[in-house]
């Protein structure tokens, strides 16, 4: 018989990813950084800050969806992991505050 | 449910002292191993207690030994080089290793779950993982200062310590990392806690308020740290691989440094001071017989010292090349954070306003720590005023107004709960004399050892020298001498806690006449706190009324107990008396 699994109900084994998946993510992002490392060496130019950048995203979200169990998380979870973003942003904003602004002239 | 109270307040029914345990946390297990393997939050938290004394201990000969050597304008006991080490080896133990775990790795351990009602922290094998994580990131910390030590501040500022300084670099960096992670195990522990583990009842209206800061401090631990780790991983990494990440001689940015290491270092600060304010909230209450002034705002101010934190590092970094309009935000942002911290001082000492205040030492620390803690926040806002900064910028100014806010503050705090705690967690008292006299002591000792600072970097004196101009000399003397006093009150307590241990009166459950569920177990309690899940029934500081937070009435507060005595419940101003106070039952 087969019952609908609420959020709060204990996980069972469906709840829990098969070590051969996790292990592919890990050789992903391992695959990644190594995509990321040879990058450095051909010489993109101007395009090498977003493309690095850019996979250095995808190895992140990669992380946090599987291995950090964000696809199973609830919403208050989702809401945190959001919410640590901002907090980034927040970090960014102020740094590039300083670093757009460095070699201005003060009125 | 809630405690009906009438127009009149009333004294409830008074428990019976419960039996002391014949089993406890202390004796439920024997030996080394018991300890070492143990997953209660308790003997954790004892773990830390005697781990964070020894390094105090370190820290605080360290820098006695600074203070030795300013005697003379030329250094009176080290070469220039050593003293370099001996200052930086002073900053890193004390930060790394005592300040930053402190309140929240012993306190926060032993009395979280037991504040909130129950059995132990959500994690309690990730709480002793905690432990030794810490213990293996002192050790690496321990490598660097008995294989020479580190010459370049506690700050590690590149690129002198990424490409240059010929000292103990990697390991004191990589145990500063390594007791980051240990940080965040007790930040997430204490927030799932707060989070799925409080008793029915237990409300977060009804939160004492050392549970809110400590929520407050773990939200500092669990999204700075990692800034800090990473950065200090990048340093090591251009120190080994010379790659070029701060050195601007191979592409990096000096200034990204800073920038890293203060978006944590300063944040940090929060984490050192906001559990002390917690406790400041908990003796306060208890030492004048009152409800806390503003329990919202003293709650809410916790989270908004933990959030604007975040935004105010580059005051450090004023004069390090930082853009001039960045440079007024920051400024601006700065002040800001004095809100809060404000707020809290200001409901404080309303609080004291017709309290029925008595002088036990965890209330002299109390009342020093508002005192210092004050002057250390006000010469704080000079600092974050970008035209004064300018001046007074790496000065003894800067030296004497953080350690206002972090021995003055945060040490005091941390002796205050020493103090306040001691008989639950030991099961014994103290000497009521000589822990009244080490306050005292300290509080005078302090204040010779760091105002003379405050005149030496208005006058210019930067911090770090080893050399000073004669002019100079009487204030680094009277300095000095300050520290001595100041030694002597820091060693007093190690004396007579160690002593009440064998020779101290037994303590009973209750000693201070405290609201805290905490309070509501035998001194020491058992293993896992509670015989029966408590129920909360109304707020934490219920004193005007005499019950605590189970709607039980409270015994005797110590004092003479009589008539005449303010804290009495039979008092002028006691529950029962005939000018009872006024009080609003919080949750």
């Amino acid at each position: 018989m087969h019952t609908e699994h609420k959020v709060d109900d204990p996980p069972t084994m469906h709840d829990v990813d098969s070590p051969g998946a996790m292990f592919l993510v890990f050789l992903v992002v391992l695959g990644l950084a190594v995509a990321n490392i040879l990058l450095a060496t051909t010489g993109l130019g101007k395009l090498a800050l977003p493309v690095q950048l850019g996979i250095a995203s995808v190895q992140a979200v990669l992380v946090a969806y599987y291995w950090m169990h964000m696809r199973r998380g609830d919403q208050v979870v989702t809401l945190s992991a959001l919410s640590s973003l901002f907090f980034v942003f927040i970090f960014y904003v102020l740094v590039l505050s300083d670093v757009l602004t460095r070699w201005r002239i003060a009125m | 449910m809630s405690i009906i109270v009438a127009d009149e307040p009333r004294v409830g029914p008074v428990p019976p002292e419960p039996a002391p345990l014949k089993t406890n946390y202390l004796n439920a297990r024997s030996g080394i191993l018991s300890w070492l393997l143990t997953v209660d939050h308790k003997r954790i938290g004892i773990l830390y207690l005697v781990s964070l004394t020894a390094f105090f201990v370190v820290g605080g000969l360290a820098a006695g030994l600074v203070r030795i050597n300013l005697l003379s304008p030329t250094g009176a006991i080290m070469t220039e080089d050593q003293y370099n080490r001996m200052f930086t080896a002073h900053g890193v133990v004390m930060l790394f290793l005592f300040l930053i775990p402190s309140i929240p790795a012993v306190f926060g351990n032993f009395f979280v779950p037991m504040m909130i009602g129950a059995k132990d922290l959500a994690f309690p094998k990730l709480n002793l993982a905690s432990w030794y994580v810490y213990m293996i990131g002192a050790g690496f910390m321990v490598w660097s200062v008995l294989a020479g030590g580190i010459d370049t501040g506690w700050t590690l500022y590149p690129p002198y310590s990424s490409r240059y300084s010929q000292s103990n670099v990697f390991p004191g960096a990589f145990g500063a990392f390594i007791t980051g992670f240990s940080s965040i195990m007790t930040g997430l522990n204490i927030m799932v806690t707060v989070h799925k583990m409080r008793c029915p009842g237990m409300t977060w209206g009804r939160l004492p308020l050392f549970i809110w800061a400590m929520y407050a401090t773990s939200f500092i631990q669990l999204l700075g740290t990692p800034v800090v780790a990473i950065t200090l991983t990048l340093l090591c990494v251009e120190r080994l691989a010379g790659i070029g990440i701060f050195d601007p001689a191979i592409g990096g940015d000096p200034v990204l440094y800073q920038h890293l290491f203060w978006f944590y270092s300063h944040p940090a600060v929060y984490i050192m001071i906001v559990p002390g304010m917690g406790v400041i909230s908990e003796t306060i209450t208890c030492f004048s017989r009152k409800n806390i002034f503003g329990y919202k705002a003293v709650a809410w101010s916790s989270v908004g010292i933990a959030v604007v934190g975040f935004l105010v590092w580059a005051h450090h970094m004023f004069v390090a090349g930082i853009s001039y309009y960045s440079a007024i935000l920051f400024s601006f942002l700065t002040m800001l954070v004095a809100v809060p911290s404000a707020i809290k001082v200001f409901n404080w000492t309303a609080t004291l306003y017709r309290g029925s205040i008595t002088f036990q030492a965890p209330m002299l620390f109390t009342l020093a720590f508002l005192v210092l803690f004050t002057v250390g926040g006000v010469t704080g806002l000079f600092l974050a005023t970008l035209g004064t900064d300018i001046h007074l910028h790496d000065t003894y100014f800067v030296v004497a107004h953080f350690h206002f806010v972090m021995v003055g503050g945060m040490v005091l705090a941390y002796l205050a709960a020493l103090h306040y705690w001691w008989p639950k967690m030991t099961g014994r008292m103290y000497s009521d004399f000589w822990s009244r006299a080490s306050a005292t002591i300290i509080f005078v000792g302090f204040f010779f050892t760091f105002v003379p600072q405050f005149v030496l970097g208005y006058h210019g004196m930067p911090r770090r020298y080893p050399n000073y101009p004669a002019e100079f000399q009487v204030y680094n003397v009277l300095s000095t001498a300050g520290a001595s006093i100041l030694g002597f009150g820091y060693l007093l307590p190690g004396f007579y806690l160690t002593l009440s241990l064998f020779f101290g009166d037994k303590a009973t459950a209750n000693p201070w006449s405290a609201t805290g569920l905490e309070w509501q177990t035998p001194s020491p309690p058992s293993t896992f706190n509670f015989d029966r899940t408590p129920v909360v029934v109304c707020g934490p500081y219920e004193y005007a009324i005499g019950v605590d937070q189970l709607g039980r009435g409270l015994p005797e507060p110590p004092g003479p107990g009589s008539a005449d005595d303010p804290a009495s419940h039979h008092g002028p101003t006691g529950p029962a008396g005939p000018m009872h106070k006024e009080t609003h039952v919080v949750g």
